[in-house]
């Protein structure tokens, strides 16, 4: 009980000074601005890395949205957390990067035209280089349930994909992804029922 | 409510997202319909594997984080820069003058530097003219590594009159590092290591690499994984240290810390698995069956009670 109250105690103090800092990067201090920025960049990348699944997408989603945050921070008025307000910004830019490349999936072909486009690598290439397991040190982890897993939450639309990112890898309650989807905790519940039964059906079936 | 309502439910409980009502309804149902006692076990067996894949998949590639921060602060100097450049012709007779001292003094302090951080031996020797030509506070970076980077380097303050500039930034240091688990450094570094709250899966690593290589009655390494059992802000890092404890629940003080974890930990993983650990070295205690009962007939979550009063069942 100690260690609970200690910890909430902790979070108070955080947040009142976190609150103080946006106070100061609004005002333009730059400093302030990169704390608020190494309190939450952590948990951003592994977001998008995870969503996208390649380093260089997820470095740029990265930066769109703490760039996203740099501009609009002015209009900020603390009605939800920080926390809540970054992870909305990060979680669109992601759902953006996911749809643009759905539009290129359509646009192009899996195999590349080598003879139309030789300077184009074959996108199958280009996607195996960069998706998560490709990193030596992944492949040291369980390989196999790993990937069926990364294949199961291929089958999720968008939104429970998110869900489940938000909920399973990142933790974060429902509620609180109901707030970053703009919606309600009830349709986040939805979603991660929706999800959990596609990846179950999935891994069941394999 | 139907049974599919009731499935519903099932993904809610593993999440930790249900009521204490509809926590309740749910459990009288499972023990009721054998439909959904199946897929609750289902449900269940699934969670686990997805949730040790949550764990691995915890880190970042290491290098990721830095890269995405530099370029990050490289892109908001620019906006920096362009919004000054913008802002110039404004009050352009009183800027342009302090500016050009600014880049200045910048462009000097960033060759004396430069040439100081590649000439400068650590152990003292001969001051360089170089390092010798920097100001006070220039020379404050002494500490700076010849192998280091600097990063995020900024002007905080210039005062043109007396040519003082005030600088921020970033020191950073590869590390690469060899040595045996009994080896000082080794611990302390991994000591270090394990008080980062940035990296979940740094923590996570150490304490996997502590429990390879624990031995019995290696207390330093014991009461490490304690620390990161009772206190670390991460489930995959707290379910780490309980598994590699669990070998050594027999011992009092290993004891203290399950029933610590049994009565404080957030997570039911973590309060399911003290219990078992226990269970395991200690079936015969009957003081500490009455122990854990006292402790698991309120806990909220019922799998955690069924699992106190087998204990106390147990050691009957």
């Amino acid at each position: 009980m100690e260690a609970i109250l200690k910890r909430a105690a902790q979070r108070v103090h955080e947040s009142e000074d976190e609150k103080l800092l946006i106070e100061q990067a609004q005002g333009g201090d730059r400093e302030a601005f990169e704390q608020l920025v190494r309190r939450h960049d952590r948990d951003i990348l592994r977001l998008a890395f995870h969503m996208l699944g390649n380093r260089e997408e997820a470095r740029e989603v990265f930066q769109e949205t703490f760039l996203k945050a740099f501009r609009s921070l002015g209009r900020f008025r603390f009605e939800s957390s920080f926390y809540t307000w970054i992870y909305r910004i990060a979680t669109n830019v992601s759902l953006d990067h996911l749809r643009k490349r759905q539009t290129l999936r359509e646009e192009i072909s899996y195999e590349s035209d080598v003879e139309s486009h030789p300077d184009r690598p074959a996108l199958k290439d280009t996607l195996a280089a960069t998706t998560y397991y490709s990193n030596p040190e992944r492949r040291l982890y369980g390989k196999e349930v790993g990937e069926k897993i990364q294949e199961a939450l291929k089958t999720l639309s968008e939104k429970e994909r998110l869900v489940f990112e938000l909920r399973h890898y990142q933790g974060l309650r429902l509620k609180m992804i109901g707030e970053i989807m703009g919606s309600t905790e009830e349709t986040a519940k939805n979603y991660l029922f929706r999800a959990t039964q596609k990846l179950r059906a999935y891994l069941t079936s394999v | 409510m139907n049974c599919r309502e009731y499935q519903h439910q099932i993904t809610l409980l593993l999440y930790e997202e249900l009521t204490d009502r509809e926590r309740t309804g749910l459990d009288t149902h499972i023990h009721e319909c054998a439909d959904c006692q199946d897929v609750y076990e289902a449900e269940k067996g699934m969670h686990v594997v997805l949730a040790a894949d949550a764990a691995a998949r915890l880190d970042l590639p290491s290098d990721l984080l830095v890269e995405s921060r530099r370029a990050l602060s490289d892109e908001l100097d620019r906006i920096e820069t362009k919004r000054s450049w913008w802002r110039m012709p404004v009050l352009s007779g009183i800027l342009t003058p302090m500016r050009l001292l600014e880049s200045g003094a910048l462009i000097a302090m960033g060759l004396a530097l430069g040439v100081y951080v590649s000439t400068h031996t650590p152990q003292g020797g001969g001051a360089q003219p170089a390092a010798a030509a920097l100001q006070e506070s220039a020379i404050a970076n002494s500490a700076i590594p010849r192998d280091a980077t600097i990063s995020n380097l900024r002007v905080v303050n210039t005062d043109p009159s007396t040519g003082q500039v005030e600088l921020a930034g970033e020191v950073s240091r590869s590390l690469r590092f060899q040595g045996k688990m009994e080896d000082q450094m080794v611990r302390s570094l991994l000591f270090n290591g394990l008080r980062d709250t940035n990296n979940p899966g740094s923590r996570l690593q150490i304490v996997k690499a502590l429990a390879q290589n624990q031995k019995p009655n290696d207390e330093t390494i014991e009461e490490a994984l304690i620390n990161a059992l009772l206190y670390d802000d991460n489930l995959g890092v707290r379910l780490s240290a309980l598994e590699a404890l669990k070998q050594y629940a027999g011992e009092e003080h290993v004891r203290k810390a399950f029933m610590a974890a049994l009565s404080t930990d957030t997570s039911a993983g973590v309060r399911m698995g003290a219990i078992e650990a226990l269970a395991t070295k200690n079936a015969n205690d009957t003081e500490l069956a009455k122990s854990i009962r006292e402790v698991t007939e309120k806990d909220d979550n019922s799998a955690v009670r069924a699992a106190g009063l087998q204990f106390v069942g147990s050691g009957k």
